[in-house]
């Protein structure tokens, strides 16, 4: 079983990575600490009993369903803000509908204004993982930044070897093109 | 080493490097995650057993636990006291109304037998103890 120290421990050394994950998939700060939060307490109230060895793909698992989770009651949300909106929409006539577009609008030019060349690189980097594909982005960071085999990347996300093996393959040659484009060479 | 996993590794030392420069607010808000999520850890293990009390390694000496049971029934006794006191109390209550209530019933008598009160004496209680009264400040 787990002591409090290898909890901790283990928490402490894949909640950053949690947190950036979470940012690449939902785009907000806010949100991906909560996901974060969330799955930290999910992995300590039921699984915190757990061998310390088992910890690891429980809480790849874990983190990668609180965001699926997030998805899905966004859409629930978004479905009905959609339907009220469009109840009141005729209530506010001096609403700019281009308001709502701009927190999804292109963020390459934040990166810019950093004066270290490396940390714009990061930035850049990050930028282009946060837009893949919400698959792609999974399989990829799985297996290269969680160092996850493929079968072990096939379990987090529950599906098959091949499928994630392809979605790797595409978000490498996505990635390399989209860094390529904006100059980047690693 | 194929390409694909040579940009992948470069790509995570990027991705290190930036997850290494969080702001401290959120660096402090993952901590306090972290700090609430071990307050709820998860334990099951061996249900707690209650040990033995400690016993002195000296042959003979009476152990703490005996010593506990020789002086217990004092510290029980200490809810049993007031009760018990309660029904002296109520005992000695009775005995001395039951004697109020003879000694009257007896001048009553008394008061009936030289005629010196009606018989309807015995249904009027303010009579009895004036009787009564009266017997104790002759005596």
């Amino acid at each position: 079983m787990a002591t409090r120290e290898e909890l901790s421990e283990f928490l402490a050394g894949v909640e950053r990575r949690a947190f950036k994950q979470a940012v690449f998939a939902v785009r907000d700060e806010s949100h991906a600490l909560d996901i974060v939060q969330d799955a930290m307490m999910k992995i300590a109230e039921n699984y915190g009993d757990r061998p310390a060895a088992e910890l690891p793909p429980l809480f790849t698992r874990i983190l990668q369903n609180t965001i699926h989770d997030f998805f899905r009651r966004s859409k629930v949300r978004s479905t009905w803000v959609t339907l009220f909106s469009s109840l009141t929409s005729e209530d506010d006539p001096d609403a700019d509908p281009l308001e709502t577009l701009e927190a999804s609008g292109d963020t390459r030019t934040e990166s810019t204004e950093t004066s270290y060349q490396r940390e714009q690189i990061v930035a850049i980097i990050e930028e282009e993982v946060a837009r893949l594909p919400a698959r792609q982005r999974e399989a990829f960071l799985l297996r290269y930044w969680e160092d996850l085999d493929t079968a072990e990347a096939a379990a987090a996300m529950g599906c098959s070897e091949g499928s994630v093996k392809t979605h790797c393959s595409r978000a490498t040659h996505a990635l390399a093109k989209a860094l390529r484009e904006r100059g980047v060479t690693l | 080493m194929n390409n694909q996993d040579e940009f992948g590794i470069r790509i995570r030392q990027a991705l290190n490097d930036g997850a290494e420069r969080l702001d401290y607010r959120t660096v402090l808000r993952l901590e306090q995650a972290r700090t609430a999520a071990l307050a709820r850890q998860r334990r099951t293990g061996p249900a707690t057993v209650r040990l033995p009390a400690l016993r002195l390694a000296t042959a003979g000496a009476p152990s703490i636990d005996e010593d506990r049971g020789a002086w217990g029934w004092l510290r029980g006794a200490g809810w049993v006291t007031p009760l018990l006191a309660l029904a002296i109390g109520f005992v000695a209550i009775s005995h001395w109304q039951e004697e109020l209530e003879i000694e009257r019933l007896a001048a009553l008598d008394f008061a009936v037998l030289l005629d010196d009160g009606p018989l309807e004496a015995y249904a009027d209680q303010g009579f009895g103890v004036l009787l009564q009264a009266e017997r104790r400040s002759e005596r």
